[in-house]
């Protein structure tokens, strides 16, 4: 503690001399002689005034926060936070809930604009933006394990960008949760078939001169065999192995090449809904185009610096795969390229989406990328 | 009611006396209440950036210091009222509170918790100031975006106010540390308003000094400032405490012509022309890293410690502390060679610049002189200088308003081209140095033989009017696009989803998009004309030839070209 005191000015302004300085003294230190009850009153309303201005900020937006967060009907708050991947990603990405409880989720964004997606819960939000704050209500019933992921292009790791809701309080049934998400213990295609989705393949000998129709196809009422017409079958065979199958059968013989690829397209295309190819068109553009690119010629701006298969054979190409590669994607069975979608590409960049895909949904990603090779 | 100005000055008019007025300033409540609602937001700020969203545009830290105050102070606050800021700001409020153990009126006895150490001496300038704006600058493209580094610099800026209060004598803080008084402190000068006795005669017969020292009515200057001297806006804070404290009434606050403060370009220091230059600087890195279209230079200057930032960090104090003042050292330097003549006296010059200058133009300009009788009139300036002096009066404070009086920024800035104009900042400039700088054995103008740093501390003046203009430039870039963000801001503060106005759904609306260039631009030219108005002053009262400011004039110029370019392109 000191007592008030004058001193000479540093600059700026010029202190009297030290001859004229005026002397300390304590007849002109401040306040004195100002004493009394009023002024008490004064100093105490300042002091309120005061505790007001450094306590009212933090009191009233804790405390307006305490009551805000109550959800209705006493639902838990899970306060999530999307951040792009290279920053962490979602915050927490891994949340436990009871069966039947009630949660609101609250998703914010501190950098860019997310999506948020849990597909075995039905919650698709196609906008977070940074600083807003996104709340959705869920109940999940049953339990199960619910893969969650941004569903924007938000960053060159954008597909890293998951998380996962378990949802615990009485066992799995079976092997495919009651949303029919692809992440039990079932094998997928591809396993069952022995399809090494790593193993390199040959093109396809024979490549139609143009672009086969399906419409034509159906126009030409083919007589289609079992192993085309049932999906099922079809799905472990290639286009380019049909076509053989089928110029091989001496029913064909009169028939043109251009009309026997006419009919593997309406094969491949002919169960597929307007309403899948709608829903398709919209997961395409979504989760492929980036790399892939919107005409699915491997020219996305998200696929230029992806190592692609060269990372297994550095002989090949980087990047996506190109869709409009005719000998490639008629060489390929709709199982090998589930496969691919389903596991993702080990190392190639091309993300795993067998979390958030419905078996439909595979199926008709799958036939939206025969659209590159095939006409409806 | 206005008290006759001294011979030799002209006061503007005394804003202080109006009664209302009058009645504000000499109460403490008004200062202290506007001081706690800023203490009330500063702590939202605070505790917005360390608790709310970190989303920038969505956080009330980021939106209400680095948008609405920001607006607030560089369009409007500096400009037109100086460091009126100042005297309401909340960061050394706390510390000035636990120092005088009072919060509004002096507290009887006059007890400090401070330890009232003086500042040392070698640091009583703003170079501290300037490092510490640099540090701030340097990691600026991280503060102004994220929440929680505005909040902790906010945060530290207090803090060390209120160390720095217990530990040094009043407001060593605002005086010698705080990054942003600085420039505020600097672009000050340009305000219409100043602080000024009302007659330096009182203050020179008033032995006490209680603006100085203090009284039962307030504190001595906690600016350290003795107002009997003050030429300058740069050091008052505008705290008003001499008003209150003058037993004499002798202090008011008056308006004035805006710039008066740089028509003086003499006796000017080198950390205030550093302040200009970084600020100036600033402006264009700034322009160019938060408003410019390189992603990759923006990218580097937010990842603080990666190699792309330390080459940003050298870059920045490069262009801060070698390029532009090497750029602005090379320009004076050269207007020094062009503009000194060895073996011309101060009277010989005069008379010639006297009879160069077109007499119906040197007329209209000094309307109270006859050029050729100006020589003699500055005798009797000096004359009464030296009595002033022998009274006892601060010297500084005989650098009387001379030139200021007669020849006005704004009015030198219209016609800055014209023949009158070079041969009155000239002349003007003579019978500053003349006044300040007679003593036995040496030479009548020192400009003959100003050293290098003298004419660089001199032409710094211009960076004032410059650097104003850029940051005015800069800040209406990104003002009434980004405004619209402070309605989201106030109605959910910390981005947690809330709405209490009503207003949290508003969207982004840039307003008035187009009006931005039509702004700027005019902006940018008026300080221009106003610094090679300056410039061309700064050569006469320096004993330069009128083209000895050409180089600086070209300096000024090639800045507000290059920030044309940023704005604009």
């Amino acid at each position: 503690m000191n007592t008030w005191h004058a001193g000479e000015p540093s600059d700026g302004g010029t202190a009297p001399e030290p001859d004229g300085r005026p002397e300390r003294d304590a007849e002109r230190l401040p306040g004195a002689g100002s004493r009394g009850r009023p002024r008490r009153r004064l100093d105490l309303a300042a002091l309120v005034i005061v505790v007001v201005a450094l306590t009212a900020a933090p009191v009233g937006v804790f405390g307006y926060r305490a009551a805000h967060l109550r959800a209705p009907a006493g639902a838990r708050v899970v306060e999530i936070i999307a951040r792009v991947p290279e920053q962490g990603g979602f915050g927490p990405d891994h949340i436990t809930l009871q069966a039947g409880e009630a949660v609101r989720l609250r998703i914010s964004s501190p950098d860019v604009v997310h999506g948020f997606s849990i597909p075995g819960l039905g919650v698709d939000i196609d906008e977070i933006y940074p600083g807003k704050v996104v709340e959705v209500d869920i109940r999940p019933e049953r339990p199960g394990r619910f893969p969650f992921a941004c569903t924007r292009w938000c960053s060159v790791d954008h597909w890293r960008m998951r998380g996962v809701i378990d949802v615990v309080g009485a066992p799995i049934q079976g092997g495919v949760t009651p949303d029919g998400v692809v992440a039990t213990q079932r094998p997928p295609l591809y396993q069952r078939l022995g399809i090494d989705l790593d193993a390199m393949r040959h093109a396809a000998a024979d490549v139609p001169s143009g672009r086969p129709s399906a419409s034509a196809g159906a126009r030409s009422a083919f007589a289609l065999p079992l192993a085309l017409s049932s999906a099922d079958e079809r799905r472990a065979t290639t286009p380019a192995d049909a076509f053989a199958r089928l110029r091989a059968d001496p029913s064909n013989s009169a028939r043109t090449d251009g009309e026997i690829w006419d009919a593997v397209a309406w094969a491949w295309l002919k169960d597929l809904r307007p309403d899948e190819l709608a829903a398709a068109d919209e997961r395409f553009a979504r989760d492929c185009a980036a790399c892939h690119g919107p005409d699915g010629n491997r020219d996305g701006p998200a696929g230029k610096n992806l190592p692609g298969l060269a990372k297994m054979d550095p002989s090949l190409p980087r990047g996506p795969a190109d869709f409009t590669d005719a000998p490639q994607m008629l060489a390929a069975s709709d199982a090998l390229l589930e496969g691919k979608i389903l596991r993702g590409g080990m190392g190639t960049g091309m993300p795993e989406f067998g979390s958030l895909y419905t078996e439909a949904e595979l199926r008709s990603a799958v036939a939206r990328i025969r659209l590159f090779t095939f006409d409806r | 009611m206005t008290e006759r100005p001294p011979p030799g000055r002209t006061r503007g008019y005394a804003l202080s006396e109006i009664p209302i007025v009058r009645r504000a300033l000499r109460s403490r409540w008004p200062q202290f209440g506007l001081t706690a609602i800023m203490l009330a937001f500063f702590v939202l700020a605070i505790v917005a950036g360390l608790a709310g969203t970190p989303a920038g545009n969505r956080n009330f830290g980021i939106v209400f210091v680095w948008i609405v105050w920001w607006a607030l102070l560089i369009l409007l606050l500096v400009p037109f009222a100086g460091r009126m800021w100042c005297g309401v700001c909340p960061i050394p409020a706390p510390g000035e509170w636990l120092q005088r153990r009072a919060l509004v009126q002096p507290r009887p006895g006059g007890k400090l918790y401070t330890l009232g150490l003086k500042w040392p001496r070698p640091l009583r300038n703003i170079w501290l100031q300037n490092a510490g704006f640099l540090g701030v600058a340097l990691f600026s493209a991280v503060i102004l975006t994220t929440p929680a580094a505005t909040a902790l610099v906010l945060l530290a800026f207090m803090i060390v106010a209120v160390g720095t209060s217990l530990a040094f004598e009043r407001r060593t803080f605002c005086r010698y540390l705080c990054p942003v008084g600085g420039f505020i402190g600097l672009y000050s000068q340009v305000a219409p308003l100043e602080l000024r006795v009302k007659d330096p005669a009182v203050c020179a017969g008033h032995k006490e000094k209680t603006c100085y020292t203090g009284s039962d009515d307030g504190y001595g200057c906690p600016w350290m400032v003795f107002p009997g001297s003050l030429t300058s806006n740069t050091y008052c804070g505008l705290c008003t405490e001499c008003l209150r404290t003058c037993n004499r009434d002798n202090v008011a606050i008056f308006a004035r012509r805006a710039g008066a403060d740089l028509l003086q370009t003499s006796g000017r220091r080198l950390d205030e022309a550093y302040k200009g230059l970084i600020m100036l600087a600033c402006a264009f890195i700034y322009s160019a890293v938060l408003l410019g279209p390189w992603g990759e230079l923006k990218e580097a200057a937010r990842a603080v410690g990666t190699p792309g930032w330390m080459a940003y960090t050298a870059a920045f104090l490069a262009i801060n502390l070698v390029v532009v003042p090497g750029l602005f050292w090379i320009a004076v330097r050269a207007g020094r060679w062009l503009g000194g003549r060895e073996g011309e006296t101060s009277s010989s010059q005069i008379e010639r610049l006297a009879t160069q200058a077109p007499p119906a133009m040197a007329g209209a300009t000094l309307p109270n002189f006859r050029v050729g009788a100006i020589a003699s009139s500055l005798r009797a300036e000096s004359g009464t200088v030296s009595a002033g002096r022998s009274e006892g009066i601060p010297p500084v404070e005989a650098r009387g308003e001379i030139a200021s009086s007669q020849t006005p920024l704004l009015a030198t800035t219209v016609p800055s081209l014209g023949g009158a104009l070079l041969a009155t900042t000239a002349v003007n400039g003579s019978a500053r140095v003349t006044a300040r700088g007679t003593r036995p054995g040496r030479p009548a103008v020192r400009g003959m033989s100003a050293s290098t740093s003298e004419l660089f501390a001199g032409y710094a003046a211009v960076l004032v009017p410059l650097g104003l203009a850029a940051w005015v430039a800069f800040t209406l870039s990104f003002v009434l696009i980004n405004f619209s963000y402070a309605w989201p801001a106030l109605s959910d503060p910390l981005g947690w989803g809330w709405d209490l106005l009503g207003t949290a759904s508003l969207p982004w609306t840039p307003y008035a998009p187009g009006l931005v260039p039509l702004l700027q631009v005019p902006v940018l030219l008026a300080g221009l004309a106003s610094a090679i108005a300056l410039a061309l002053r700064t050569a006469g009262q320096h004993g330069q030839r009128p083209w000895g400011a050409l180089p600086v004039a070209a300096f000024c110029t090639a800045s507000t070209i290059g920030l044309l370019g940023l704005y604009l392109a």
